[in-house]
């Protein structure tokens, strides 16, 4: 296998040299238009390490015959070059929490549905914000509210033709817990508060996304009711802040992680038993042996969506190849090799085609594993008989209680988040 | 040291001994100014006929740090001034950014929270400053007598650049790493806590070694120790043992000859390697989420939460501010061992 | 003959004090690898342990996973131009510290708002240095590459360092060497190659060893400079939004190892020129 994505590379980097070289004399020729040359050398894309994976890109190399070479960033670095360089790009593997900064910089343009041929097979989730009627929406920054464009980018109610972002894979977070320390199962956000863990909580290091799990302890506690937990108020975010320096003061928390690993880490080495986490974290835990469970609180989840989005300037070539790397994701294959990670996508039919039965009971119909599962390199990490935390898909995704957001008094939520840190 | 380099030019560099006790003088009483009358500067008179100007040898550098320092810099001055959009920044001015770094609501209402207190951001960068000079007294303490073993106690010249890389090995692996790595060290199930309950001084693995001011405070002693023990290292190297040799002869004691020829001579090391350490640590920004497990927010990480939502205007308000505080500590230090003296 | 018990006295004592700094010299490196210890142990992690102790199992699984293509980004790559791009950061940084500080050995006009835009470059803050000079070549039309505006950002950031460390050989340097040369009627250049090169010799290679250490090791100032492949940094970087792999530590291990290696090399050379030379 490494052998065969040796050469793989190696064919695609002669050729990366070959065309760019055709494409060199083409410019000249041309009197040098290079973006518009640029489309035959293929296309590049950024984003995170959860979507920008040498084999998601690889296989869609192959598949749609032309090279497509991502580049991994860290979130900083990634949301900066999105907005500061849509040169760099063609493809931007984006969030929908940084819409609010995506959208009206206009350094994206709008997805046109017609040219997405499985449009209609990408679920509700996205589109209305409920994957089954009953389902609630969830507050803050959900897909649906920043999905539809028009012709110019801006936004408007939808459903509309246009799009900001054609969805992709998502994941509900929640606390991940080791059941042999908490000594029960966890099954409110309220319990990140609790003293029985003083100081062997952790909490998310992102000021955006970290006051909202708090925000979830808190109205778990019952000692505080926000009115949009995605868009708090000053007073709402001082209430929670002040709350959260006094446990801080108190010695509660352990640690704040930023990256996936710090999170894992935390838990493996024992240095906390609770902690706001990622659920494929939750897997890499296990995976190693030590037991950890995903708690699926009373008050909901916290969702996550991101997809991928195409740069202003890619046009020609470049764009109808960008438009085919989009249809490749919604194909399925890429779907099957996440949903192998823990994450889900936004057209699960057709990442059915690409999961074998067993994988498809256990990672998205809840259903508890037949058999020993792999992850998408061929490790086991599910053993069999095991039932995946937070029930199936649409169980999860009908309970989620608030998006990752950018709220509207961001810079006010990181001066007091500094304040809290520093205290 | 460099004597050792060239073995047939020995006691030729450096400081004659006359001139050491001379420059001892001056450099107790430190703004005593560059004694005219030394024949240092009779050389320094004399030295300048050939050569010429400075010119072709500042060009380049300078042209290098005009477009890629300069140019940048003025950028960010101007970013300071602009408007955020909350998706940006448009170019309309504004001095908002800079009563928001210092404004503090209720500092003048005795009932307020925050009365006569300062802002987050300066709080911050004042945190920052408290850290930057435990650490910097730290590795002085720690670093210093390794700089006077490499450079004093080792003879050969061989020996002395050898241990000195020795020194500087774990510096080549990438900081993110060696940062990772002190997880393991000092974690609740690490190596350290693990030595501990097994000697029996403690019964069990005792919490405070990570995510601690504790672990932070040494976790960056020693990521840059090295960064003080290089530059003092080398001001030490070019003292010529034969004064030391001397002072001993004359009935100097060690601690004699310590305090009035050794330390002086190594002052604009200590000067530098301070300004190496404090510059580093004012910046800093991923070891204290890694060590001490983000419990507490420097200026760095301030600036990158700002820029990561893309507020430019007040992520290059924090930079600038931090830059003037830099620029302080470093023109304090300066005072304090002028290094451009005599040059 | 009094002087001689007062002599051996001393000696004794002389050899008591510089053992007492060797076992202090031990104990610092112990501090200083300390964590390199740990990195060094877990690097040998069995296939399902991770990246803390308790150690399950001994194996070369990580080290293998090292050699092998990595699933994000490119270590490999990126490790080659990390390298590539920390020794021609090198060669710059020994060889404008060498210049200034030649420049700076006699005052001239503007010495002190050069010295102080030279200090600059260490105190702007990376990620907006790397925005203001991002924001400039977009609006100029041109694209950011490593070993371009890279490399432009990194010689601004190490030159403070290689400069410094100049100023601190020139500092009280004896120039009546120099004087001697010139008497006897040598020229400039030759003066510099034949009395002042050798001289300061150390203090380059420190320079220069700076510039290589911190270029290596720079995140801040290349995110948005680095264009479109990473640099060794940007590429662990990104990678920690992903779960941390005893891999890392092999990697650490590797370079660690490589340097020691590399230590070893240049002290032999040393030892074999010096021979040579004698």
């Amino acid at each position: 296998m490494s052998d065969k994505s040796l050469h793989r590379r190696g064919r695609t980097r002669r050729q990366f040299l070959g065309d760019s070289a055709k494409i060199t004399a083409a410019g000249a020729l041309a009197g040098g238009f290079p973006h518009i040359a640029r489309g035959n050398d293929g296309i590049r894309t950024i984003g995170l390490a959860v979507s920008i994976i040498n084999e998601i890109q690889g296989k869609a190399s192959e598949d749609l015959g032309f090279s497509i070479r991502g580049q991994a960033l860290g979130y900083g670095a990634m949301v900066g070059k999105m907005l500061n360089q849509n040169d760099q790009y063609e493809v931007a593997e984006g969030y929908f929490n940084d819409m609010d900064v995506m959208i009206p910089s206009k350094v994206w343009q709008p997805i046109d549905t017609q040219r997405i041929p499985e449009w209609e097979k990408v679920t509700d989730l996205a589109k209305t914000g409920r994957l089954t009627p009953e389902s609630k929406p969830g507050q803050g920054d959900a897909p649906f509210r920043h999905l539809w464009l028009d012709a110019d980018g801006n936004r408007v109610e939808g459903p509309s033709r246009y799009i900001s972002m054609l969805p992709g894979w998502h994941n509900a977070d929640s606390l991940g817990y080791n059941p042999e320390e908490t000594g029960r199962p966890i099954e409110s956000w309220a319990e990140l508060f609790s003293e029985d863990f003083a100081g062997q909580v952790a909490l998310l290091n992102a000021p955006q996304i970290g006051v909202m799990d708090a925000a979830l302890g808190v109205e778990g506690l019952g000692i505080f009711q926000f009115g949009d937990k995605g868009n708090m108020t000053r007073e709402e975010i001082d209430f929670l802040i002040d709350f959260l320096i006094e446990k801080k003061e108190a010695g509660h928390f352990r640690a704040f992680w930023e990256t996936f690993g710090q999170s894992v880490n935390l838990m493996l080495n024992g240095e906390v038993v609770l902690e706001s986490m990622w659920s494929p974290a939750v897997t890499a835990i296990k995976a190693e042996g030590v037991p950890c469970v995903y708690a699926f609180p009373k008050e909901g989840m916290r969702g996550w969506h991101g997809g991928c989005a195409i740069s202003a300037r890619a046009e020609g070539a470049a764009l109808d190849q960008a438009y085919e790397y989009l249809n490749w994701w919604l194909d399925g294959w890429a779907g099957a090799f996440v949903a192998r990670q823990g994450y889900y996508m936004s057209v699960p039919d057709n990442v059915q085609k690409h999961l074998e039965p067993e994988e498809w009971d256990y990672w998205y119909a809840g259903k508890p594993a037949a058999k020993e599962l792999p992850d998408p390199y061929g490790t086991i990490i599910v053993p069999e008989g095991e039932v995946r935390d937070g029930g199936s898909y649409w169980d999860r995704f009908s309970n989620i209680a608030v998006w990752n957001s950018l709220m509207d008094e961001n810079d006010y939520l990181v001066e007091r988040w500094t304040e809290f840190l520093n205290a | 040291m460099a004597n050792h380099a060239i073995p047939h030019h020995p006691g030729l560099i450096g400081t004659g001994p006359g001139q050491a006790v001379r420059r001892d003088g001056d450099a107790s009483g430190e703004r005593a100014g560059s004694g005219a009358a030394t024949p240092a500067a009779g050389a320094r008179v004399r030295r300048s006929h050939p050569g010429g100007h400075a010119g072709w040898l500042i060009a380049p550098a300078t042209l290098w740090l005009f477009v890629f320092l300069l140019v940048p810099l003025a950028s960010i001055f101007v970013f300071s001034f602009f408007t955020s959009t909350g998706h940006g920044m448009a170019p309309e001015p504004t001095i908002k950014n800079y009563v928001d770094y210092f404004e503090v609501e209720g500092f003048f209402d005795p009932e307020a929270r925050k009365f006569l207190k300062p802002s987050v951001f300066l709080s911050t960068l004042g945190t920052t400053f408290r850290f930057a000079l435990t650490v910097m007294a730290l590795c002085l303490l720690v670093g210093y007598p390794i700089a006077y073993f490499l450079a004093l106690q080792v003879q050969a010249f061989k020996w002395q650049l050898a241990l000195f890389l020795l020194c500087m090995v774990p510096f080549w692996t990438s900081y993110l790493i060696r940062a990772v790595a002190w997880l393991p060290m000092l974690g609740r199930r690490g190596l350290l806590n693990r030595a501990l309950v097994e000697l029996g001084i403690v019964e069990k693995p005792v919490s405070f070694l990570l995510y601690s001011e504790f672990g932070y405070t040494m976790a960056l002693v020693q990521l840059y120790v090295v960064l003080c023990v290089g530059p003092i290292f080398f001001s030490l190297a070019k003292i010529d043992r034969q004064i030391l040799e001397a002072a001993r002869d004359m009935g100097a004691s060690a601690f004699q000859i310590f305090r009035e020829i050794i330390v002086p001579l190594s002052l604009p090391g200590v000067a530098i390697g301070m300004i190496f350490i404090f510059v580093m640590l004012m910046g800093e920004f991923a070891s204290a989420v890694v060590v001490y497990g983000g419990k507490i927010s420097t200026v760095g990480t301030v600036i990158l939460n700002y820029y990561t939502f893309a507020n430019y205007p007040f992520a290059a308000v924090n930079a600038l501010m931090l830059m003037v505080a830099m620029m302080i500590g470093v023109i304090v230090i300066l005072r304090v061992v002028d290094i451009r003296k005599q040059l | 003959m009094p002087a001689k018990p007062r002599k051996s006295a001393e000696a004794r004592r002389r050899t008591l004090v510089k053992s007492g700094f060797g076992v202090y010299f031990v104990v610092f490196l112990v501090f200083i690898y300390g964590p390199m210890f740990a990195m060094f142990i877990l690097s040998f992690q069995g296939p399902k342990g991770g990246t803390g102790f308790p150690m399950r199992g001994v194996s070369l699984f990580w080290w293998d996973k090292l050699i092998q293509p990595s699933t994000v980004g490119d270590l490999k790559g990126a490790l080659v131009r990390s390298v590539i791009l920390a020794l021609i950061v090198m060669v710059i940084t020994a060889l404008f510290s060498t210049m200034l500080g030649m420049a700076f050995r006699r005052p001239f006009r503007g010495s002190g708002a050069l010295f102080y835009t030279i200090m600059a470059g260490l105190m702007v803050p990376g990620v907006l240095l790397s925005l203001g000079l991002a924001t400039l070549l977009k609006q100029l039309g041109l694209s950011p590459a490593w070993w371009s505006s890279g490399l432009g950002v990194h010689v601004v950031w190490t030159l403070p360092f290689g400069f410094l460390v100049m100023m601190a050989v020139f500092n009280r340097f004896d120039a009546s060497l120099e004087e001697a040369a010139r008497d006897m009627g040598a020229g400039e250049w030759t003066v510099f190659r034949e009395v002042t090169l050798p001289l300061i010799l150390p203090g380059i290679v420190a320079a220069g060893l700076f510039g290589f250490t911190l270029s290596y090791d720079e995140f801040a100032r290349t995110t948005l400079l680095a264009g479109e492949f990473n640099t060794l940094p940007l590429d662990i970087n990104a990678s920690m939004t992903q779960r941390i792999r005893p891999t890392l530590f092999a990697l650490g291990t590797a370079s660690t190892i490589f340097s020691l290696l590399m230590i070893g090399l240049f002290l032999l050379v040393y030892t074999i020129i010096y021979r040579r030379t004698q």
